[in-house]
């Protein structure tokens, strides 16, 4: 397998160059694919004969929860990237993933209350998968206290790497023993290599914005990061010419 | 300096530092006494919570006294030595873990029956809680001297040692009030016991490395 | 044997908060010298110091000593080090007596007094380190100089909060030190005795 696509990602020009140029381009795309998904889902997916119409807030909730985990996993394999081979992008890439995990998590809890209104009678339900995004939430807050409670960056970096680490050894043990502890929630919505158990009118458009949401996230991680390089690497001159570029 | 003579100053070190044992002590009973006078003094409450409040008291406890594990050491010049010396750091730092461990886990399980009275825990049911204890708390511990060794630079860590390490304490209270509990409804309570132990040899796989990790990084 | 221990630094990168310290750092010091590491503040001498004691990881460069690369593993060196940094690693609340049997479990109480003696803190052997002065502390990790046997001393400003006759007692050691073929590397913004013939090192650009 050829390996220089992942030694470009390491080198911060290149990457800030692509994140330029792709940037705005898969924002766009994010956007779109959100939109058709929200369209399609509020529009024209049918109603659950259970919950009525309150269901179609999973095209936020369920996006939003898959992405609260997915961020944290990305920062744990950061977070071991940095620790093993000190690629220097790694911690950029944290610094930039950690609070828009942490804004995911949030909005999975805040869609989580407002779903749990109507369907439960209660806001809040202690249940295995809600209480699982909380303590991930609190994760999440607990890295980027981290990175932000150092004067000296690379401490920073360092810390917020170990933590991550542990944080990817535990959360299958965490997930393990919450689910043990209380289970009442419905199974999961999406089960890779399964095939759904809704009808297709409702599961495309969750398609959809769960791709919207991946390409949005996606765009304004690099946009994050491209800041972060800005201020790491002030002293670099290809740094100097990329901000006189704009004119300042 | 030789494993054992850091073994005698450690063990010295703590007899110097009594009173940091007995704040711990006293703290832990301060949060006892919380709970019934915070919600009901009821037996109807206490019984069954008895477990979860002694463990919600002990990890909060345990984590504020690994807190400043490195602290002094740091401030001094100690740490400093330490690193210099040649010993193997890792072993450094579990040699004053087990030290640390048994300044507080000991007068701590000598005074649980006391406790467990004080919330109604019947008396079959103590001998399950000092297990719980005994297997669950060197997890805590060994994650908490991570959170300690990051933090040591920081002039005031110990809301952030609370915060990026007590969600990693969760699984081990859930299995250790659910032994508890267990035992309670006169079920068995041996799997929840033999995770508890699972984490904390996990735990003490994983944590004098990387607790050695962070305490050269944080060193400058 | 010992004339063969030499401390070799070659092309050292030091980093400290963002800060580049030192770039392209190169020196030997030999068995029986005397180096006196000069610098304005903040040139990183208690930094470099600090490297070569295993403290603190150069982003560059390598180490050897006594033949053997000690870049990533100093062990081989620190067998034979003695490291006193800025805080030397005194503990408030042990006696001057138990600070001391830390790092020499073997010695006898007739030697560590003896130690004391040189450095002047006899009779605060048995009182508590908080109880002493600035200056009398610093002495309690200086007093390790009379016990150790190790070759390779790194001193980081060990003349401050010392009066004249200790100035000059530390100096004789050196003095011996080095005469006994040991190698000492040193900070300080004192003038030292012209007769410890120390060589200086410069860490300005």
């Amino acid at each position: 397998m050829n390996w220089t696509w992942f030694h470009k990602f390491g080198s911060p020009k290149w990457f800030f160059q692509w994140a330029d140029k792709w940037g705005k381009l898969i924002f766009y795309i994010g956007i779109a694919l959100f939109l058709v998904g929200l369209v399609l889902g509020l529009g024209f997916a049918p109603e659950d004969y259970q919950q009525g119409n309150s269901v179609r807030i999973i095209y936020i909730h369920v996006p939003a929860a898959m992405l609260a985990q997915s961020c944290y996993l990305a920062l744990g394999v950061a977070g071991i990237v940095f620790m093993v081979w000190q690629m220097k992008m790694a911690p950029i890439f944290m610094k930039a993933m950690a609070p828009i995990g942490a804004v995911m998590a949030f909005l999975a809890l805040m869609s989580g209350a407002i779903w749990g209104k109507p369907t439960w009678g209660t806001w809040w339900v202690w249940d295995a998968r809600l209480t699982s995004v909380l303590i991930l939430f609190l994760m999440y807050l607990g890295i980027v206290a981290i990175q932000n409670s150092f004067d000296d960056t690379k401490l920073a970096d360092k810390a917020a790497a170990i933590i991550a680490i542990i944080g990817l050894i535990n959360l299958p043990i965490i997930k393990y023993s919450v689910e043990w502890w209380n289970s009442l929630h419905q199974p999961a919505t999406f089960v890779i290599g399964e095939k759904p158990s809704m009808p297709s009118e409702m599961w495309v458009p969750l398609l959809f914005s769960v791709l919207g949401f991946y390409c949005i996230v996606t765009a304004l991680v690099c946009w994050r990061m491209q800041t972060e390089l800005l201020i790491r690497e002030r002293r670099a001159s290809w740094v100097k010419k990329e901000v006189t570029k704009h004119g300042v | 300096m030789t494993y054992l003579s850091f073994l005698k100053s450690e063990l010295l070190a703590v007899f110097y530092r009594k009173q940091d044992t007995i704040n711990a002590l006293a703290f832990f009973l301060i949060v006892i006494t919380l709970f019934p006078l915070g919600v009901n003094p009821s037996a109807d409450f206490l019984e069954p919570a008895a477990g979860g409040i002694v463990w919600c008291a002990a990890s909060l406890a345990i984590l504020l006294s690994v807190e400043s594990l490195f602290k002094e050491d740091f401030n001094d010049g100690s740490l400093e030595q330490l690193i210099a010396s040649g010993l193997y750091l890792p072993i450094t730092i579990l040699i004053k873990l087990v030290i640390q461990w048994c300044a507080v886990i000991v007068p701590l399980l000598l005074l649980i029956p006391l406790f467990s009275q004080m919330l109604f825990l019947p008396w079959s049911i103590v001998h399950v809680l000092i297990f719980t204890l005994l297997l669950g708390s060197p997890a805590l511990f060994l994650v908490g001297t991570i959170g300690a060794a990051l933090t040591v630079s920081l002039k005031r860590g110990a809301v952030l040692v609370l915060l990026i390490i007590l969600p990693f304490y969760l699984p081990v209270i859930i299995f250790a009030t659910g032994a508890i509990s267990a035992a309670q409804a006169g079920q068995d309570y041996s799997g929840q016991l033999a995770i508890l132990g699972a984490i904390s040899l996990l735990s003490l796989a994983l944590s004098p490395g990387m607790s050695a990790v962070s305490i050269k990084a944080s060193m400058n | 044997m010992q004339s063969t221990l030499t401390l070799s630094v070659s092309n050292l990168l030091i980093e400290r908060a963002e800060r580049l310290l030192c770039k392209d750092l190169s020196f030997e010091i030999h068995a029986g010298e005397i180096v006196h590491i000069v610098g304005e503040n903040g040139a990183g001498k208690s930094s470099l110091l600090k490297v070569i004691a295993g403290v603190l990881s150069p982003l560059e460069g390598e180490l050897f000593f006594a033949g053997e690369r000690i870049t990533a593993h100093r062990d081989v060196l620190q067998a034979q080090l003695c490291y006193l940094g800025h805080l030397a690693g005194v503990k408030s609340s042990f006696t001057v007596i138990e600070n001391l049997a830390l790092h020499f479990p073997a010695a006898t109480e007739v030697q560590i007094l003896a130690a004391l003696r040189s450095v002047n803190i006899e009779k605060y052997a048995t009182t508590p380190a908080y109880q002493l002065s600035a200056g009398q502390q610093k002495r309690i990790g200086l007093a390790r100089l009379w016990l150790t046997n190790k070759k390779v001393w790194l001193l980081d400003e060990p003349f401050t909060a010392l009066d004249t006759k200790g100035v000059t007692v530390l100096e004789e050691k050196l003095q011996q030190h080095a005469e006994l073929g040991g190698m000492t590397l040193l900070t300080t913004h004192q003038k030292l005795n012209s007769t410890l013939h120390a060589r200086e090192l410069s860490l300005d650009s």
